[in-house]
């Protein structure tokens, strides 16, 4: 009985140690973002908002930010500003270990750890570029 | 001279408050890098972009080299499972022939920005879109692919994308299952450059500009030569012209 107790604990304190690693499960930031973040840099900072706010805001608030820039973009013709796909690119890809850069929503990548775990499925990729581009 | 009525100065005075707070943004700019770029205007129907085409004074490798500049820059023509008939051609070498004379004229053919354009008209998602200032372009996000547009355009301009494509410009996104044209290089344009056709041609074949600007080269060229547009008949008013055919 003892013993069976104790395999039960074991398991059940597996089970909570997995799920509160899940639940600060790290998304994989890309190489820039991460040199970024590593250099305490405030990336995403809105202004009259804390940092800490402002990456809760881009969180959430990314697919409403990208929307509205992309019409505005392709419809009225406004470059420039704040959001932009390319940059969320530019800086959110990994390096593989030949230097080659990883399309940002193949798996395990900044788009997809997310995405996956919350089960949406976007479709960016099939037209925009998946990686930054080439050096002319 | 027009008279300033009330709207004109309200709008003259806000374009000037406007361009006071672009310059402050920009001295803030310098001092916090954490101040955004600034955006553009939308644009307007103040403009009108057009493309003289003097068709005289291209070779037919001038009109290649406007076809291979045209692929270079937005990424086009490496399709490999497409059909030769499926293949995009956002521009095209095209010849006709004067049945009576056997006179030749070739012609680099592309999207004729109309101002009313059938393939606005047929569209059932609002995809197929004209801009304020005369650009035809398809908002991908909003195409289904269905290809009425194809169908409707008189010029054969646009094609469909039948394949997935990966690796494509970073400013000309393109996709499987989408409709696509000739964009007059709308992210050049509105940088303030040139497309990439009138950029490859360095003689005065191809002239790219606004018309309704009185002082622009376009306009005041064609003011003194005869130009035509192709199927003027439709009544399309067609921002691409062409003359010497």
């Amino acid at each position: 009985m003892k013993r069976l107790l104790t395999i039960f604990l074991a398991a059940m304190s597996i089970g909570i140690s997995a799920q509160i690693h899940a639940d600060h499960h790290i998304p994989n930031l890309g190489e820039k973002a991460t040199e970024f973040k590593d250099e305490d840099k405030e990336a995403h900072k809105r202004p009259n908002m804390s940092h800490a706010d402002s990456l809760i805001m881009q969180r959430k608030m990314h697919p409403e930010l990208l929307l509205h820039k992309r019409d505005r973009t392709l419809r009225q013709g406004v470059r420039g500003g704040r959001a932009s796909l390319e940059k969320c690119v530019d800086c959110h890809t990994s390096v593989d270990k030949d230097g080659e850069h990883i399309p940002v929503n193949a798996p395990e990548q900044f788009c997809s750890t997310c995405h996956q775990k919350v089960g949406t499925s976007i479709d960016c990729f099939s037209c925009h570029r998946t990686t930054p581009a080439e050096e002319m | 001279m027009k008279e300033l009525n009330r709207r004109d100065f309200i709008k003259s005075t806000t374009a000037t408050t406007a361009s006071v707070v672009t310059i402050a943004s920009g001295i803030s700019l310098t001092t916090f890098a954490a101040e955004p770029p600034k955006e553009s205007a939308p644009v307007t129907n103040e403009k009108r972009w057009g493309m003289l085409i003097d068709v005289n004074k291209l070779t037919e490798s001038n009109i290649e080299d406007m076809v291979n500049a045209c692929q270079e820059e937005n990424g086009w023509g490496n399709e490999v499972h497409s059909k030769a008939d499926q293949k995009p051609s956002w521009i095209k070498k095209v010849k006709v022939k004067d049945k009576a004379t056997g006179k030749i004229d070739t012609l680099p053919m592309m999207c004729q920005h109309c101002e009313q354009p059938p393939c606005v008209d047929v569209c059932p998602t609002n995809a197929s879109m004209k801009r304020e200032d005369g650009i035809v372009l398809v908002d991908r996000h909003l195409c289904i692919g269905c290809r009425y547009c194809m169908m409707a355009c008189p010029y054969g301009s646009r094609s469909f994308v039948h394949e997935d494509l990966n690796n494509q410009k970073t400013h000309m996104p393109r996709g499987k299952g989408t409709v696509e044209a000739c964009t007059l290089c709308v992210h050049r344009v509105d940088k303030g450059g040139v497309p990439a056709c009138a950029e490859a041609v360095d003689s005065e074949g191809v002239i790219f500009g606004d018309l309704y600007d009185a002082n622009s080269k376009i306009n005041q060229t064609l003011k003194k030569i005869q130009s035509t547009q192709i199927r003027a008949d439709l009544n399309l008013n067609t921002g691409v012209r062409y003359s010497g055919i």
